[in-house]
């Protein structure tokens, strides 16, 4: 039935579009002039037919449910049921309104199951005449406004910059809304664990707060020495800064290389085959650094008669660094390129060579973008899970040496929130926690880009 | 100069053909620049001026698909020859370009690129001091003596191309190509850079592309006319401009096409 009435109210709006541009038509060819194309006629027609009825559409459906509920129980009150058994019996109406319910069906019960399903197709077929009604009204009346010197134009162009706008606050708030659960669920946390105890301590086990049943009482002391972030930040920070260490190089190199040397030929063909690392999927990289890299370091390692972890920071950042090189080399690579000619001809003009021009010129003139695409590789580093959930093991250890495990923020995460969660748990809290340090750091390490980007602006231009 | 009143010639081009992939820009092109002598390439746009003034220090060697025949001798040497060094042939041939072209450095530094790369200061006062005489040279230090160490980018179009000049001749080349070096900048501009050349020519030899005949008369003492990738007249400016044997020359400078 609605989506009945909803491709009803679409092929209206079709229709009322192409009688908007005939009644322009018409008006055009009694040799007025418009003042619009007739196509904006249309489109202010199919928007009149469409948005209100669209609106009413549902405001119904939020509201239909709630009401006919309120009628439904109309009939219990006064008679001292309580909130909870009010909703059983209207659930146990809506199941045999439906053909459903199987207990015992008392005259209650299926006076208001009767009553349930009068309402709802009253609702149905007063939904489809209230709305059908409104789009002849509006439809009506922005018709008989079409006229040669009407505007029509103006309120459509008034239209998509809402339209737009309300896409733009749709993102706005949603980020909005991720940062304020973050924030309660984050406050909620640290309600139970103190702040001073999760910045500065050095042991993270959540699964300690696994053996906590639900129904007992919580209390604190238990979970002191559980919830210590900084062997979690450590980890987080050491593999990103393995990762960097290959990633900055060798993608600035071959960013270098593709701008400056490569010949058209081979940039055409090694630019895109570069770019293939960034298309494959990250779990991907997680299997290979857990299968590949991971046994062949320990191999490796062993022979030399080093003590190496199957699941190493090393495995883990390396190959991370390797899913970054894209990101930088293609970055780097488009900012030299944008670098102006009129430079390298006068520093080539100067008798400089082609490595003094790049280190001396080219270099510091597109360092704002380079550096904005090295953070943009950090952010990613930091923020990146499935290699390190595969790769780097799931234990927190507080350890610099890359060739131990190590775990991170976005791990742990994912070992908190695997499986069966309680809110109002300090461990899945625990995630919201680890979440919202993940935020302020891209976001710091965002407003440090911006910031460096902006002070060589203005130094270079 | 004149050595025993003859004129010391100090760049000979023969037979100099260019190619842009298959499509010839010069023809066949020959011309005698004088040492210390202004000479002016004028010509409409297209004609090969630039693509000519371009050869002179091998500049066209950045562009891939560019290809130079023929014989360039500067100092008689070809610099077309294999053995030609192209940072050494640079370091002698300085080049302004049309646009002011400052690196995204300081005043300071964008003087002293040159002689870091060539190595020509052994210490910082030496470099000071081939900054503070570039500059002086290319008239610009009384407005920049303060804000050496600003960014060149700063300063205004014409001071730009002042500083582009003091570093073109800050490693204190032979030669001076200019591409029409006041095409970007204002008249009161242009009458200082215009005065710049006829000071610099005392030291350097300088050759100026050039879309104004008025600025080739005043600033030039001979002329070079181009014309579709040939090099239809030279001579000194007096006669391209007073008396030209040819008729598309005599038509050019009068406006009538171009």
């Amino acid at each position: 039935m609605n989506l009945i009435l909803f491709t009803f109210i679409v092929l209206l709006g079709f229709t009322s579009y192409y009688f908007g541009r005939r009644k322009a038509y018409t008006i055009q060819s009694s040799k007025k002039r418009l003042t619009a194309l007739p196509q904006f006629y249309g489109y202010y027609l199919a928007i009149w037919c469409a948005i209100p009825a669209f609106i009413i559409f549902s405001l119904w459906a939020i509201f239909e449910p709630t009401i006919v509920k309120l009628l439904v129980l109309s009939d219990y009150s006064n008679q001292g049921y309580l909130d909870d058994e009010l909703n059983l019996i209207y659930e146990k109406t809506k199941s045999l309104s439906r053909g459903q319910f199987t207990g015992e069906i008392t005259p209650f019960i299926e006076a208001s199951a009767e009553k349930y399903l009068s309402l709802r197709s009253i609702a149905q077929n007063s939904k489809a005449v209230i709305v059908l009604s409104i789009i002849i009204a509006s439809v009506a009346y922005a018709y008989k406004r079409i006229s040669s010197n009407s505007r029509t134009r103006e309120p459509v162009e008034k239209f998509l910059n809402a339209v737009l706008f309300t896409a733009s606050l749709a993102a706005i708030l949603t980020t909005v809304g991720i940062v304020f659960s973050l924030i309660f669920q984050t406050i909620d946390f640290f309600k139970v664990i103190p702040l001073f105890d999760f910045v500065f301590g050095t042991h993270w086990y959540p699964a300690k707060a696994f053996v906590r049943d639900s129904s007992e009482a919580l209390d604190p002391t238990m979970y002191s020495d559980t919830f210590g972030a900084v062997p979690i930040f450590a980890g987080t920070f050491f593999i990103a800064l393995i990762a960097m260490c290959v990633a900055i190089p060798i993608g600035l190199m071959s960013g270098i290389y593709l701008a400056e040397y490569a010949s058209s030929k081979v940039r055409q063909y090694a630019k895109p085959l570069i770019e293939i690392l960034a298309g494959i999927p990250t779990v991907v990289y997680g299997f290979f650094a857990a299968l590949t890299v991971g046994p062949f370091l320990k191999e490796l390692g062993t022979s030399m008669g080093l003590e190496v972890s199957a699941e190493s920071a090393l495995a883990a950042g390396g190959v991370m660094g390797i899913m970054i090189i894209p990101f930088i080399s293609s970055l780097s690579d488009d900012v030299i390129t944008s670098v102006p000619q009129s430079l390298r001809d006068g520093s080539y003009a100067m008798g400089a060579t082609k490595s003094e021009t790049i280190k001396r010129v080219i270099f510091p003139a597109a360092l704002p973008g380079i550096v904005g695409s090295i953070l943009l590789g950090v952010s990613r580093a930091i923020g990146e899970t499935m290699i390190v959930v595969m790769a780097s093991g799931l234990a927190a250890n507080l350890t610099f040496n890359p060739l131990e495990s190590t775990s991170t923020i976005t791990a742990q995460i994912v070992v908190i929130l695997i499986g069966d969660q309680a809110f109002g748990d300090p461990k899945t809290q625990a995630a919201f926690a680890l979440g919202m340090s993940l935020f302020l750091v891209t976001l710091c390490l965002n407003i440090v880009a911006l910031r460096v980007v902006k002070k060589y602006r203005e130094k270079y231009e | 100069m004149k050595k025993n009143g003859i004129k010391m010639i100090k760049i000979k081009a023969k037979n100099v053909d260019v190619f842009y992939g298959k499509k010839q820009a010069l023809y066949n092109i020959g011309l005698d620049i004088e040492e210390n002598q202004v000479t002016a390439l004028i010509g409409p746009s297209g004609c090969g001026k630039s693509t000519f003034l371009r050869c002179l220090n091998r500049m066209n060697d950045v562009i891939d698909i560019c290809r130079v025949k023929g014989e360039i001798l500067i100092n008689d040497f070809n610099i077309n020859d294999k053995s030609c060094d192209v940072v050494r042939l640079r370091e002698k041939i300085g080049m302004v370009f049309q646009k002011p072209n400052p690196f995204p450095k300081t005043v300071y530094e964008n003087i002293s690129y040159g002689p870091t790369i060539h190595g020509m200061a052994q210490s910082k006062q030496e470099m000071d001091e081939i900054v503070e005489t570039s500059l002086k040279k290319a008239a610009l230090w009384e407005e920049v003596k303060d804000r050496l160490h600003e960014p060149g980018t700063g300063l205004s179009g014409g001071q730009q191309q002042r500083l582009c000049i003091a570093r073109a001749i800050s490693v204190r080349p032979e030669v001076i190509l200019m591409d029409e070096p006041c095409s970007a900048l204002d008249p009161i501009a242009t009458a200082q850079i215009e005065e710049l050349i006829d000071e610099l020519k005392k030291e350097h030899t300088i050759i100026i592309v050039t879309h104004s005949m008025a600025q080739a008369a005043r600033v030039s003492q001979n002329t070079g006319f181009f014309h579709l990738g040939q090099l239809i007249e030279h001579g000194s400016t007096d006669k391209i401009f007073k008396n030209p044997d040819n008729t598309k020359t005599q038509d050019y400078i009068t406006g009538r096409f171009g």
